[in-house]
């Protein structure tokens, strides 16, 4: 018998992402860690005392602590040869026709513009270590909502900012958390006032031009009471042949009754590792809606993390990885129930193919305080040869007697006996292939915007060969 | 081995403020260590009961050649104030069979450990486990099965249940190895919780690097379905019959599963008792 040939899964089509420019920074701090370097990024940033003390005893923390002894091998990564801060040569701006041209180029490349005119109500761009664009529409102002970058928020807003900045994610959380502490700069500061529902979408985008650099924007957002909002954030990347990091921190807020739906597509280019930290603190009858899309970076480490505070206080969680050759995605996410009749569902899909490796890592934690705590998870693997891994590491720790937690988990390829249907019904059988990696992943594509859904159904693009065997 | 600080630790480790990465090694344990070394020759059919009772450490180590099957039942009767053990490693050979029941009720802090290679194709294993804690017990367990072989068969069933302020922590996992094509693996923990008091760490792990397999895993924890003991409280029980009867229903498939019936009444009535105190 003919040995049977296998699907074939296109890698994603990077080209549109890996084009780099030259690198025009102004300044760039010397690679490595030490409390010059970060006095000196501190000092360029004109931080006010507090948040340089804040730096230096990040920088404290980070040399005390271990790396991770789990998880994808993070031994390549050097920090001697990181450049944590890379000043691009350009100044905030509200307007794109002052963004310097090639900037621009870059992000009208990727769409960002264009998707401000028709579908956005806010966009924000951040180049290397800075933000270079930021604006919102005019009536969300009007509203009382801040959307602006974290230096200004820092000068504008500074009580707000000293109150909620890295409280969620404290520097101690773990070594990159204190990284992050020790040398953020650039990201987004968003604030909805009580009873404000912002209609459209709220974007930022992250670009790392500069090779052998370091990314740690910090993305910090409240919403008050009763209000709502949307906020998508992209980030992507040119190839490199050294290592690129990103290490950034997401900390959101999500006030007594508030909606907060939080959406990540994630493509980093296969230089980078992706060490990113994101974290949400949700009051009573609040909702996180997380939607997230794993498809770059060559290691990531990811697994935003829902603190059910308030009672029913709710968390939906959406993801999909996808790891391709020379990826080792582990993400997952995490979710701790601490108050009465809290709920999370969440839902996962990864795939592997070409020698990717796929981890699904979760904890649901119900503590003493949560009675009548709901949880279900669900997640499933699709392989597409034996080169690659799929692992799946849920954990569930949960106290007292009154929780509800299921949990299931699925692995397995595509079954010759779904191909044998479909084609019985005269789909020829490379469409029935694609049709089942689209249904794979439909559950998470309905959750994205659409003209993400459509990007990430370009990104699972199918390309059959050989017959069924 | 019992100089060990960490008795058993799961193939792939998590973040460490889980605490469930390694077993420790039982505060206590006796110095008693019992060996035991089982051999299933080729086509051979054997069935072996360990009905233990006394704390310390025991180590099995069980091979099961091509076509042979060994029935192994493990009944962990300890009393209270011991801690006990248990390390059983099981190679299974080509075409062969390894049926496994244990019941895990006795001893303040249990620690036990089973190994499953499945390194023959068409090899087959059934697991079933039975855990009960109540009082200050603690109970920590790990259970792999690797899938090796082509066509494997691995099903691990674990029935549970958590009264007064009892600890435990279930690992199990199903690692499908490169090369185990056409293996399929299932693994279900269903856990009662019957008090506030309890804590319960449950961690069904599935490895593969081999994508022609068929896993799935599912656990489930909670209390006592209501509607359950609504009905049987609706036909004249009281609570606590009704949580007994609930509980006995959930066990009686790993009971049913042990054929020597002495054992089977004697572990019953245990465990109605121990239900009847909580």
């Amino acid at each position: 018998m003919a040995e049977k040939k296998k699907t074939y899964v296109e890698d994603i089509e990077r080209t549109l992402y890996d084009i780099k420019n030259e690198d025009h920074s102004v300044y760039k701090s010397h690679s490595g860690l030490t409390p010059e370097i970060v006095r000196d990024i501190s000092k360029r940033k004109n931080d006010p005392e507090w948040m340089t003390e804040f730096r230096l005893k990040s920088l404290e923390v980070y040399n005390s602590l271990e790396l991770p002894t789990w998880g994808p091998s993070l031994e390549e990564l050097n920090m001697d040869d990181i450049v944590t801060y890379v000043q691009p040569d350009a100044k905030m701006t509200g307007s794109w026709e002052e963004v310097p041209e090639d900037i621009k180029d870059t992000f009208d490349r990727l769409g960002i513009p264009e998707a401000e005119k028709t579908s956005l109500g806010g966009v924000g761009a951040q180049y290397d270590s800075e933000v270079v664009y930021h604006s919102i529409q005019e009536d969300m102002v009007k509203q009382g909502v801040i959307y602006t970058d974290m230096e200004t928020a820092l000068v504008e807003h500074e009580d707000i900012v000293k109150e909620y900045f890295m409280t969620l994610v404290p520097p101690k959380d773990h070594k990159f958390a204190a990284l992050h502490g020790a040398v953020w700069s650039g990201g987004s500061f968003v604030y909805v006032p009580e009873g404000v529902h912002v209609e459209m979408p709220l974007q930022s985008y992250f670009r790392l031009n500069a090779a052998g650099a370091g990314q740690f924007e910090h993305t910090l957002i409240i919403v008050e009471k009763n209000a709502s909002l949307h906020f998508i954030e992209g980030c992507s990347a040119p190839k490199h042949n050294v290592t690129n990091l990103h290490a950034g921190c997401v900390e959101l807020f999500v006030k007594e009754g508030a909606r907060l739906r939080y959406s990540t597509i994630e493509n980093w280019s296969r230089n980078m590792m992706n060490l990113n930290t994101k974290r949400a603190l949700v009051e009573k009858d609040g909702i996180i809606e997380w939607v997230s899309g794993s498809f770059g970076s060559h290691i990531s480490c990811l697994y935003p993390c829902s603190v059910l505070h308030g009672e029913n206080a709710r968390c939906e969680f959406t993801g999909v990885t996808f790891a391709s050759k020379g990826q080792n995605l582990d993400t997952g996410a995490s979710v701790i129930h601490a108050a009465p009749h809290t709920s999370a569902n969440i839902n996962t899909r990864t795939i592997s193919k070409a020698g990717g490796k796929a981890t699904y890592r979760s904890a649901v934690k119900v503590t003493k305080n949560a009675p009548f705590a709901k949880c279900s998870v669900n997640c499933e693997s699709l392989m597409l040869d034996n080169l690659s891994r799929s692992d799946t590491l849920p954990v569930m720790d949960i106290e007292g007697d009154e929780a509800d937690i299921g949990h299931e988990a699925k692995i397995g390829r595509i079954s010759d006996e779904a191909i044998f249907y479909l084609t019985s019904r005269g789909i020829d059988e490379e469409e029935a292939r694609a049709m089942i990696v689209r249904g794979f992943v439909e559950p998470i594509a309905k959750e994205l915007p659409l003209e993400y859904a459509l990007e990430m159904n370009n990104l699972v693009n199918i390309e059959l060969e050989g017959t069924m065997g | 081995m019992l100089n060990e600080e960490i008795f058993s630790a799961i193939p792939m480790r998590t973040w460490r403020w889980l605490k469930v990465n390694e077993v420790p090694v039982p505060a206590g344990l006796s110095e008693n260590v019992q060996t035991e070394k089982i051999l299933v020759e080729t086509g051979e059919s054997k069935s072996i009961v360990l009905d233990r009772r006394e704390g310390g450490a025991l180590e099995v180590q069980a091979h099961i050649a091509d076509g042979g099957e060994l029935n192994l039942i493990y009944a962990q009767l300890v009393g209270e104030e011991q801690a006990a053990t248990s390390r059983i490693k099981v190679y299974v050979g080509k075409g062969a069979k390894f049926n496994y029941t244990t019941v895990e009720a006795g001893a303040k802090h249990t620690a036990a450990e089973l190994t499953v290679d499945m390194a023959g194709d068409d090899s087959f294993a059934d697991v079933w486990g039975l855990y009960f804690g109540d009082g200050g017990r603690k109970i920590d367990l790990n259970y792999i099965i690797r899938q090796q072989g082509k066509r494997t068969d691995a099903n691990m069933q674990v029935r549970g249940a958590l009264l007064g302020g009892a600890e435990k922590t279930f690992r199990g996992t199903l690692d499908f190895l490169e090369g185990s094509k056409g293996s399929v693996g299932r693994e279900d923990e269903e856990v009662m919780v019957l008090s506030d008091h309890v804590q319960n760490r449950s961690v069904p792990i599935m490895l593969s690097h081999e994508d022609d397999v068929d896993g799935h895993h599912a656990v489930s924890i909670g209390k006592m379905d209501e509607e359950k003991l609504f009905y049987l409280m609706s036909r004249g029980l009281d609570l606590a019959e009704a949580q007994k009867l609930v509980v006995e229903a959930n066990f009686q498939p790993v009971l049913d599963r042990i054929d020597n019936d002495e054992l089977k009444a004697e572990i019953d009535a245990y465990l109605q008792r121990r239900l009847s105190n909580g």
